[in-house]
């Protein structure tokens, strides 16, 4: 009974995980719960070992140290009996090049023993309608992964694993990804979902996971996370004159200066805004437009570990 | 192991093979036309005629006869030469290795001889040849011997040594039937190891084996399904082989129970082989030069296109710790010379060998990773 409820309440335990590779330490002493029919996302850039985690508790690779338990059951003993129960997109997935997507949404149905799987309400779920008939080789990027997510719900998985669904992806096709997993998430699906755009842990997450170079540096709900870590107002005036700087810095807050003659600024609360700005225009000084929004993982993630998410943004948030 | 997912994998293996047309190429017309190529090289070894110019400069009843006497000899095709021109100078022209010239006084001879019965009288036929070239030897052998019958007959006394001829085969074979059973045992060979390296380097770096391996499939059930498609287009080809060996060079060849015996195990072999290769070689394109180094002496030295008794004795030991020697040899033994108990042997070390590479393969082969 004890059993039981544990697993209904935690499908995926771990505790202290580690993992190295030969000097490399890729995770170092994890421990997460994850409950059941939530959305959890481990956010991190690459390297972070978000899918060496998912690959252990997935039950590819072996740890080095700890306990990974699955819907109850020790990942390391219980594989074959683990495999059944759970549904997995790996990063980067691929299928056979000639084969259509229904043939192969039907061959992995096979290989689950699913005499009834739901073929056509996969296909649709996916939104792959009148791509059925297309064989794999001439997918885009985006249908490849929706196939993938598919195929992951074949066996009608207790828990589904998403190593970064939508990496490579242009935004319309990642926008196309999150629309089948906010299907998926609207049916109370368990996801595990790894990925390195705050964007995609904000939409579609219950519980985000921030994991820099091995460790998780924090957890809680998105809203939590932004709360706990980020409880400011980020205000950008933009093409602003010499003296708007020295004016804010005067104020007592701290202006960073950007690209195009911008300035940010950090601020506690709305009224901050109202007189920074009444400040600039009694000193006679002007900026063409401003920007104020709430912070986001983005921001939240840069704070914990003082590194972009993703080499791209690196350049942009560092200014 | 699952027959459901065997099953499913063949399905998938079978309908990726057709819709690859390269890939049916290779398979199937590859062997067929290796077979079409090679049957007609031997073909002519077999019936070969051989060419020559014959300038009669007597231009006699007698003279007429002889040439026809050389023509009725199945194995020469003659064309006459002008007897007003020069004959040397004519086949350096034209590159003739060989013009045979009768000289003008032949029939004069030729009755001086029988009815005169005139010792000294004799005719000297001259061979204008190109010692450079390589068949005209063989040609003016033939030619001398066709001579020193004529000789002998019109001496009156029948020959003393007469040769009979007895084959060590119940039935003629020819080069071509030697080959079929050759080409068979390669084409399973280079399919099957290619096929197993292909398959699981390719999907291994485009990470399907990672996604498989999140599935209940096991590697024996992975394994068995590579053999089995792989026995399947191996028994495909070899009909294919066998209905044009048939149909278009007519071999006589005995189809027993052992040619699906050595298919199974030639598959078994090399499967195991490829398997052991994609796992010592990472990358696909490694995996493919290895297979590449093992097929390539293989394919040469142990008795596909020739006979292993053409080579020098340290290359003829070689071969023989080569798996498709055996394959080859055993091949042989049961569709040509039906001996069993060479076949048995044969099959014996091949299914020796063929078990301990699968075994090998099975336990290198490894999904998970480290």
């Amino acid at each position: 009974m004890q059993i039981l409820t544990k697993e209904a309440e935690h499908v995926i335990d771990v505790e202290k995980l580690t993992k190295r590779y030969g000097d490399l330490l890729a995770v170092n002493d994890i421990s997460f719960t994850v409950r059941k029919g939530e959305v959890f996302a481990f956010l991190g850039p690459n390297g972070a070992g978000k899918t060496t985690t998912v690959e252990i508790i997935e039950t590819i690779r072996t740890p080095t140290s700890g306990k990974v338990s699955l819907l109850g059951m020790d990942v390391t003993k219980k594989k074959r009996k683990i495999v059944r129960r759970i549904g997995v997109l790996p990063q980067e997935f691929s299928s056979f090049d000639r084969i259509t997507v229904r043939e192969t949404i039907q061959y992995y149905s096979r290989l689950f023993n699913c005499r009834n799987a739901d073929i056509d309400g996969l296909i649709e779920l996916a939104n792959l309608k009148d791509k059925s008939k297309e064989q794999f080789k001439n997918l885009s990027g985006g249908l490849k992964q929706r196939l993938g997510i598919a195929i992951a719900l074949v066996n009608n998985p207790d828990v589904v694993f998403l190593d970064e669904p939508t990496t490579g992806l242009d935004p319309r096709a990642r926008r196309e990804v999150w629309d089948v997993l906010l299907g998926l998430k609207k049916k109370g699906k368990t996801v595990f979902l790894t990925t390195h755009y705050m964007e995609e842990a904000e939409l579609l997450a219950d519980t985000v996971a921030i994991i820099s170079r091995g460790s998780i540096v924090a957890m809680g709900s998105p809203e939590e996370l932004i709360e706990r870590n980020a409880n400011y107002l980020a205000l950008t005036l933009q093409s602003v004159d010499e003296k708007v700087f020295e004016i804010v810095q005067k104020m007592g807050f701290e202006p960073v200066k950007a690209n195009h003659n911008n300035i940010k600024v950090r601020v506690q609360h709305p009224d901050d805004v109202q007189k920074i700005l009444n400040t600039i225009k009694d000193a006679g000084a002007s900026f063409l437009s401003l920007d104020v929004r709430k912070p986001n993982l983005e921001e939240v993630f840069l704070k914990l570990t003082g590194a972009a998410l993703r080499e791209d943004l690196a350049g942009g948030v560092a200014q | 192991m699952s027959l459901r997912i065997i099953g499913a994998n063949l399905i998938v293996s079978i309908k990726s093979f057709y819709r690859e047309k390269t890939a049916v190429f290779f398979r199937l017309a590859f062997p067929v036309l290796l077979i079409l190529v090679f049957g007609a090289i031997f073909m002519n070894q077999d019936n070969m005629h051989f060419g020559f110019y014959v300038q009669d400069l007597d231009g006699t009843n007698s003279s007429a006869e002889l040439v026809k006497t050389l023509e009725l000899n199945e194995k020469f095709k003659i064309t006459r030469v002008d007897p007003a021109i020069n004959a040397t100078q004519y086949a350096k022209d034209n590159k003739l290795n060989l013009v045979v010239v009768i000289p003008k006084d032949y029939e004069k001879s030729l009755i001086q001889r029988v009815k005169r019965k005139d010792l000294d009288a004799s005719a000297t036929i001259t061979y204008i040849y190109d010692p450079s070239s390589t068949s005209v030897a063989t040609k003016m052998q033939v030619l001398n011997v066709v001579f020193a019958e004529i000789n002998q007959r019109m001496s009156g006394k029948p020959p003393f040594i007469t040769p009979a001829e007895e084959s060590i085969l119940n039935r003629k074979y020819r080069f071509i039937d030697f080959f079929v059973p050759g080409i068979i045992a390669m084409s399973v060979m280079t399919a099957s190891l290619f096929g197993a390296v292909n398959v699981n380097a390719e999907l291994r770096q485009k990470g399907v084996i990672r996604k498989l391996s999140t599935t209940p499939i096991t590697h024996t059930d992975w394994i068995l399904s590579n053999v089995m498609y792989q026995f399947l287009l191996a028994v495909i080809s070899t009909i294919s082989i066998l209905l044009v060996s048939y149909a278009v060079f007519d071999v006589s060849l005995q189809l027993n129970f052992w040619l699906p015996v050595f298919v199974v195990l030639d598959v078994f072999a090399f499967v195991g082989i490829g398997m052991i290769l994609t796992r010592v070689a990472k990358e696909a394109e490694s995996a493919a030069a290895a297979a590449n180094v093992i097929m390539f002496p293989m394919m040469f030295l142990s008795g596909t296109f020739f006979p292993v008794e053409m080579m020098p004795g340290f290359l003829q030991k070689l071969s023989r710790i080569l798996p498709l020697y055996y394959v080859n040899e055993g091949l042989r033994a049961s569709m040509i010379f039906v001996d069993n108990m060479v076949a048995l042997r044969c099959s014996v070390i091949i299914g020796v060998f063929a078990a301990v590479v699968f075994v090998l393969g099975m336990m290198t082969t490894k999904w998970e990773e480290g």
